[in-house]
């Protein structure tokens, strides 16, 4: 009992503020963000007005005019959705398969594909383009999506094997005895149970998808252009439009900022393939 | 026996996408990468095909060995990465253990905490480069133009003013300029990834042996005895991870140094290759050769450590 009378000063009283300040002190940024969208580009840059301001929302209904917005929030989202899709769809018979019908070679692949991951895209970016422009497809959806697409399965097929691997075997193969097909195994079976692990992969999957910054950027001009496009092309020259660039900067991370608090939670465990409990 | 190999051939598509993923466009850089091969060259039009009869041989290996800027971009490389390590690894330890224990509002910390992971890179940069470190209009500037004022005004003061007019003059530093570039990226991606660190961290600490702790207080053990032989062998393995993790990510980094100094000095190994790309596609594609054997070596050692502690 000494030993929590000991601690129990710092527990109660510093412990809580230190935790909360350096919570705030991490959030700031963001919080500086969204504080700096609603005030017009020359108040953004006055000492004056650095808290306390006339609030304004001029910044979020010009965002259309200014930036274009919407055209390049469509295309992040299709491109983002697409692709956790086909993740999922090729992820989860891979994961399934390794999971529940291992081969001797299983352990390699799965370690082979992470190392696929390792490829730094510049080395491969100057084919990528020439095949793309090649085949007519550069600047597309098509492409955009292909490429995050690939570059995300091996962290999908990885998360879905680590949820899949908790499942009891037998379950599976009781459902085997009674003669389903492997599809009906699938869709019956694994996905009901592997439910939340599957949700989770594809929230993460998601969020990695709409962040991508070096495919999106490179392979696109116009027309399959994302938001990370949008924001590198307008990255302001000192300080001109804090304001507006703030809006469609906080428009652009605030979606997938609050997706991802939801999913904090099963982020661990996903990103470290089960190996932190 | 259809009942076994239906269901392994389930993995065939995705091994097959990505096989395709790494063997076309890496053996397409491996043969540029031996070749004459420019974008635009008036005198010499007939190097702007990808032809064998380009053939230079190691020539685009010896342009780059050459060049100035690829061991600095290679050195830039490996400070940025291990920078980043070092913090992220270091604050996560420190702040995983402050919030660890229940406190009031331990959730909202947390979640406050894990926001910086979800900000897509590229506004990451532009956020923390204008509006926070920029040394006129961002925070960096007026702090530092706050803090002059404050000297100025205590060097009128009666007695002490002669003690304060001492005080040399703050000078706000540019994040743009050639070193301190390399700052900028380490500090913005190590607030974006520490988060990340903390909350594998803290995951960890939560399975940590209590008993043995509790003993080794009784045995009078100091907190950093404690720390060092019990908390630190218990987090090896999540440190390992955490390295891994952002090993992958970020030797590739490249939105935060575009935007912050469009690699004005401060290129690391995929800026250098985008640079060269612009026209001389055979030397990119030496320098993307080498980048690949830079990862492999970086990769051997590291997927040998997650295969040992991965899959038991």
């Amino acid at each position: 009992m000494a030993i929590v009378a000991q601690t129990s000063k710092f527990s109660q009283i510093s412990r809580p503020v230190l935790a909360w300040a350096i919570g705030f002190l991490f959030f700031f940024p963001i919080f500086w963000m969204v504080l700096t969208s609603f005030k017009t580009d020359a108040d953004a840059v006055k000492p004056e007005y650095l808290f306390f301001f006339q609030p304004t929302l001029e910044n979020y209904i010009n965002m259309t005019s200014n930036y274009n917005y919407w055209r390049f929030a469509q295309n992040s989202a299709i491109t983002a959705v697409v692709a956790t899709l086909f993740n999922l769809a090729v992820g989860i018979p891979a994961a399934y398969a390794m999971a529940f019908n291992p081969s001797r070679s299983t352990k390699n692949i799965l370690v082979w594909m992470l190392s696929t991951k390792m490829l730094p895209a510049a080395a491969v970016l100057y084919p990528m383009i020439f095949l793309a422009k090649g085949i007519g497809i550069f600047d597309t959806h098509a492409l955009v999506i292909t490429v995050v697409s690939l570059i995300n399965l091996p962290i999908a097929i990885w998360m879905l094997f680590t949820y899949f691997k908790e499942i009891p075997r037998e379950i599976i193969e009781a459902g085997r005895m009674d003669g389903v097909s492997t599809w009906s195994e699938i869709k019956e079976i694994l996905v009901p149970l592997a439910w939340g692990g599957i949700a989770s992969t594809a929230l993460l999957i998601f969020i990695f998808c709409w962040n991508e910054a070096y495919w999106t950027v490179r392979l696109t001009t116009i027309d399959a252009a994302t938001l990370s496009k949008l924001i590198e092309g307008n990255r302001a020259p000192e300080g001109l439009f804090f304001g507006r660039l703030s809006a469609v900067s906080t428009a652009a991370v605030g979606p997938i900022v609050v997706l991802g608090w939801f999913c904090q939670k099963q982020l661990v465990k996903g990103l470290t393939f089960g190996a932190v409990k | 026996m259809s009942n076994r190999s239906l269901p392994r051939l389930l993995q065939a598509p995705a091994v097959f996408l990505l096989i395709v993923w790494m063997l076309v466009p890496l053996s397409m850089t491996l043969y540029f990468s031996f070749i004459r091969y420019v974008l635009n060259n008036l005198r010499r039009p007939e190097w702007t095909n990808p032809n064998i009869s380009n053939w230079r041989g190691f020539g685009n290996y010896e342009f780059v060995l050459n060049n100035k800027d690829f061991l600095l971009a290679i050195q830039n490389s490996l400070i940025i990465v291990f920078g980043i390590l070092i913090l992220t690894v270091a604050l996560g330890i420190l702040i995983a253990i402050l919030i660890n224990k229940p406190f009031q509002g331990q959730g909202i910390v947390r979640v406050l905490l894990i926001s910086p992971f979800f900000v897509m890179p590229a506004v990451n940069a532009v956020l923390w480069i204008n509006m926070i470190l920029d040394p006129v209009l961002g925070l960096q500037g007026l702090a530092v133009e706050g803090l002059n004022g404050i000297v100025e005004d205590l060097c009128n003061l009666p007695v002490l003013g002669g003690f304060f007019s001492l005080w040399p003059e703050l000078e706000p530093i540019s994040f743009r300029a050639t070193q301190t570039s390399a700052y900028a990226v380490i500090m913005m991606v190590t607030w974006q990834w520490t988060p990340f660190a903390v909350l594998i961290f803290m995951t960890s600490l939560q399975s940590e042996d209590q008993q043995q702790k509790e003993a080794a207080v009784l045995d009078g053990a100091s907190t950093w005895a404690q720390f060092r032989f019990l908390t630190l062998p218990h987090l090896a393995r999540p440190i390992a991870i955490v390295i891994m993790i952002q090993a992958i990510f970020h030797l590739s980094l490249y939105a935060e140094i575009e935007i912050v100094s469009r690699g004005n000095g401060n290129k690391n190994l995929p800026y250098l290759i985008g640079e060269f790309a612009n026209n001389n596609i055979g030397a990119a594609s030496a320098t993307g050769i080498f980048a690949v054997i830079l990862a492999n070596i970086v990769a051997i050692f590291l997927l040998r450590m997650i295969g040992k502690t991965l899959m038991d």
